[in-house]
């Protein structure tokens, strides 16, 4: 096997040349979200007696997180799907919440969140998380028909909803 | 694309022309000693090629360790000759990795063992001819501590919050498809690369807690990688009992 003495400088040349240049030192990006997000969908009945129900685009949303330090509120254009984040801190947290800010008159609705936490390790990249599991969620009766808890477990996972809210008809 | 993109598409190539080439050489393979038909009865050729031990050590980490400030890792190995071109192979090494993100900080250490074999692919030009071109597979099991881990969970609406969690052990098991080759520099001494593909075979049982690098293997979070190894290595050989 002679031959191939005289390849062996080049092969190695070679092949280390691609081992240092893939040797980069750099932390991968984080491609996940890195906080558990609450997804609610906000719907209505059609009428006072009606079974039948379809989303409700609330004009201009507003959620105010009460136990929160930073941010003051969080408000949303014309939809009916928002995102709401639960406190790391405790296992209960509440947010207020009017459907349309743009009106004279708000009325305003509490939600209070019932729930454990869960450390979560996501990779290295985004390091640790909490996920959430909801116990309960109870809310005034303003704006608000009523709650439907879809999933419990809240998580990283941006493209499931847990939460869906009945407004009432005449709103 | 980028460049480490660029160099997983090189390696995998590289790989899979060796596996390739093992492949296609396998037929034209003579070896030294083989079995013959007297009378219909199987006779076993003794191997002429004597015995070889052959210990050797990697010399990239030690290189990939100065480029590195976050993880290190050696690399020994030793191998057997047993017969008809078949070594056994033994390799070992130990290593760790310390993370120091800002919201993120723990350190690891292993020691980790591979054990398989080599098959050369290429006929000796005689019976002292040691230079190979091989492919070869290992099995491979290292213990990983994990010390207690502080972090930072970056929140602008809830405020951030930092807690730790403590000391693991787990378990790492994989598998490695391995090819390359080895020349005799001078009497003993060899010099030899090989590139490795290793599959991570129990991800699922440490996936919440996967270490930045694994030594041995390489990134803890990914399943599959592919790794290269350059080994200067000296052979120890005494001679079979039949051709004394």
């Amino acid at each position: 096997m002679t031959k191939w003495n005289k390849y062996l400088p080049v092969i190695l040349l070679a092949l280390c040349s691609v081992s240092w240049v893939a040797c980069t030192q750099q932390r991968q990006p984080c491609l996940t979200p890195k906080i558990a997000s609450l997804i609610m969908e906000t719907i209505h009945f059609k009428t006072d007696t009606s079974t039948v129900f379809v989303d409700t685009a609330l004009p201009s949303g507003l959620f105010i997180p009460l136990t929160n330090i930073g941010i003051d509120s969080i408000k949303y254009p014309l939809g009916s799907t928002f995102t709401l984040s639960l406190s790391p801190d405790t296992t209960i947290c509440q947010w207020r919440f009017t459907s349309d800010t743009l009106n004279a008159v708000a009325y305003y609705d509490t939600f209070t969140f019932y729930y454990q936490r869960k450390l979560q390790f996501l990779s290295n990249a985004c390091g640790y998380t909490d996920f959430y599991s909801i116990d309960s969620v109870h809310t005034t009766h303003h704006i608000v028909d009523s709650l439907h808890i879809i999933n419990t477990s809240v998580t990283n996972n941006v493209n499931t909803k847990h939460l869906q809210v009945y407004i009432r008809h005449n709103f | 694309m980028s460049i480490q993109s660029i160099c997983r598409y090189i390696y995998v190539i590289t790989f899979s022309l060796v596996t390739i080439l093992c492949s296609s050489s396998a037929y034209a393979q003579a070896d030294t000693a083989r079995a013959d038909t007297l009378s219909g009865k199987k006779v076993r050729i003794p191997d002429s090629a004597g015995h070889q031990l052959c210990l050797g050590i990697d010399m990239v980490n030690p290189v990939r360790n100065n480029f590195y400030s976050d993880r290190y890792g050696y690399e020994v190995e030793g191998d057997y000759y047993l017969r008809n071109e078949f070594y056994v192979t033994l390799e070992g090494g130990w290593g760790g990795s310390k993370v120091t993100y800002t919201d993120l900080k723990y350190t690891t250490t292993n020691t980790f063992f591979r054990l398989g074999f080599n098959k050369t692919i290429l006929p000796r030009d005689n019976k002292k001819d040691w230079d190979m071109m091989f492919f070869g597979l290992r099995a491979a099991f290292t213990p990983i501590d994990r010390s207690a881990a502080t972090f930072t969970i970056l929140d602008s609406l809830w405020g951030n919050k930092t807690g730790s969690q403590g000391p693991t052990k787990f378990n790492a098991i994989w598998a490695e498809l391995t090819g390359g080759m080895r020349v005799e520099l001078v009497k003993g001494l060899f010099a030899g690369w090989n590139v490795r593909g290793k599959f991570l075979l129990n991800q699922k049982s440490f996936r919440n807690e996967a270490p930045l690098f694994i030594a041995g293997y390489g990134k803890g979070d990914k399943n599959a990688v592919f790794d290269f190894n350059l080994y200067i290595s000296y052979g120890i050989r005494w001679k079979r009992k039949h051709f004394r």
